[in-house]
């Protein structure tokens, strides 16, 4: 194991995380193709050590929205049953899919992530009584959380589980095939379908997301695929910049940062791009 | 209807403790094997990086392993307050997971 390099990947991966904690965003969609594009690593293995560091991110965060009753531990375990079943789809698939589609996927996934950075989330609430026979009624999801502004328990409403059910699986097959926590697909299951009030929305994805890549990550590291050389550094650096970003969150301008942030993630995008086409280009 | 629907907060402060103490310990295991590879990088006749790998190794699978055992500890709360239908819902996340390690073997 060399040295520099591990140091290098934590540092990397602290940098990565502490930016994208500031952001409220998981660092995940940054670490593989940092990995791959500035350390030369193979994509499947950079797959696989990323998935540590969302767990690691996922694990790190989870304790003050749990604290702050913001998490919708039911809904969760609920949804984790498409997502874990998703991962393990993705894990399936992995071993199948051309090296060149990843790269594209990646870059397709990093685009959307971009166009979701700059684009206002929108909030949904009905008033009207839930359905009884809804899914979220039999299940006893409808919940409330705590407004601090307020200084009282907003209730709301869980709606549409079945199509939330549906994407949740899609973000898992994602998350497993690309090493990352798929907030971009998850982010729209909640707020949209689901429609949940957006901090709830927040820490439940949050919270799910480590749950989800443990189902492909259990999978990678029985498999022998984690390099344990990369993936000890950049768990412990995401882990330590998430912590890092999430106090620096109030004080810096996120509107410039929203527009720097969607012109890195485009770059990115483009140069996974050209990474697809050069395999193709050198494979024919 | 709040009180009926979610867990009690005691219990939402457990799954924070074990997330949270989780990650702690999975970090400075880490920490301490990447700090021992280095020492070695150092000073090869230390012969630590084998313990090192080994630190790193064991770090990366306590984080794997840590929102397992989160599952295992709501299932068991969800058991201790009769909630049968969410113990099942849990044991069935946890048996996604056991498939996906088999499938990897």
């Amino acid at each position: 194991m060399d040295m520099t390099t591990v140091l290098w990947l934590f540092a990397v991966a602290f940098g990565a995380s502490a930016l994208g904690g500031m952001l409220g965003m998981a660092s995940g969609i940054f670490i593989v193709p940092i990995l791959i594009l500035a350390f030369g690593i193979d994509i499947h293995v950079a797959i696989a050590a990323s998935i540590v560091s969302v767990i690691a991110c996922s694990c790190g965060s989870a304790s003050p929205f749990l604290k702050g009753r913001l998490t919708n531990v039911k809904l969760a375990i609920v949804l984790e049953t498409a997502t874990t079943l998703g991962a393990l789809t993705g894990v399936l698939l992995i071993g199948i899919i051309p090296t060149p589609f990843l790269y594209a996927l990646f870059s397709l996934i990093l685009v959307l992530s971009a166009q979701q950075m700059m684009a206002r989330r929108r909030q949904l609430i009905r008033n009207t009584p839930p359905d009884p026979a809804s899914w979220a009624t039999r299940l006893r999801l409808h919940a409330s959380f705590p407004d601090r502004a307020l200084g009282t328990d907003i209730p709301y409403q869980v709606d549409r589980v079945p199509l939330g059910m549906f994407l949740m699986y899609g973000a898992g097959v994602i998350s497993a095939l690309l090493g990352i926590g798929s907030g971009v697909l998850k982010i729209p299951a909640m707020d949209t379908a689901l429609r949940l009030p957006i901090k709830v929305s927040s820490a439940t994805s949050n919270f799910m997301i480590g749950v989800t890549a443990a189902a492909s990550g259990g999978a990678y590291l029985v498999r022998g695929d984690i390099d344990m050389g990369i993936a000890g550094p950049v768990a412990l650096g995401s882990v330590v910049g998430a912590l890092a970003g999430a106090r620096l969150l109030m004080r810096m301008p996120a509107e410039k940062l929203r527009i720097l942030f969607s012109v890195v993630l485009i770059a990115l995008a483009i140069q996974m791009m050209l990474s697809a086409l050069d395999i193709q280009i050198w494979g024919s | 209807m709040n009180s009926s629907t979610n867990l009690p907060d005691r219990h939402d402060g457990l799954i924070a403790a074990l997330l949270w103490y989780g990650t702690l310990l999975a970090s400075a295991v880490i920490g301490a094997g990447i700090l021992l590879a280095a020492a070695d990088a150092l000073d090869p006749a230390l012969e630590m990086s084998a313990i090192g790998y080994g630190l790193i190794k064991i770090g990366v699978v306590i984080f794997i392993l840590l929102p397992v055992s989160r599952v295992m500890l709501m299932m068991i709360l969800f058991l201790q307050a009769r909630d049968y239908v969410y113990m099942a819902i849990a044991a069935l996340v946890l048996a996604i997971i056991g498939a996906g390690v088999l499938i990897g073997l």
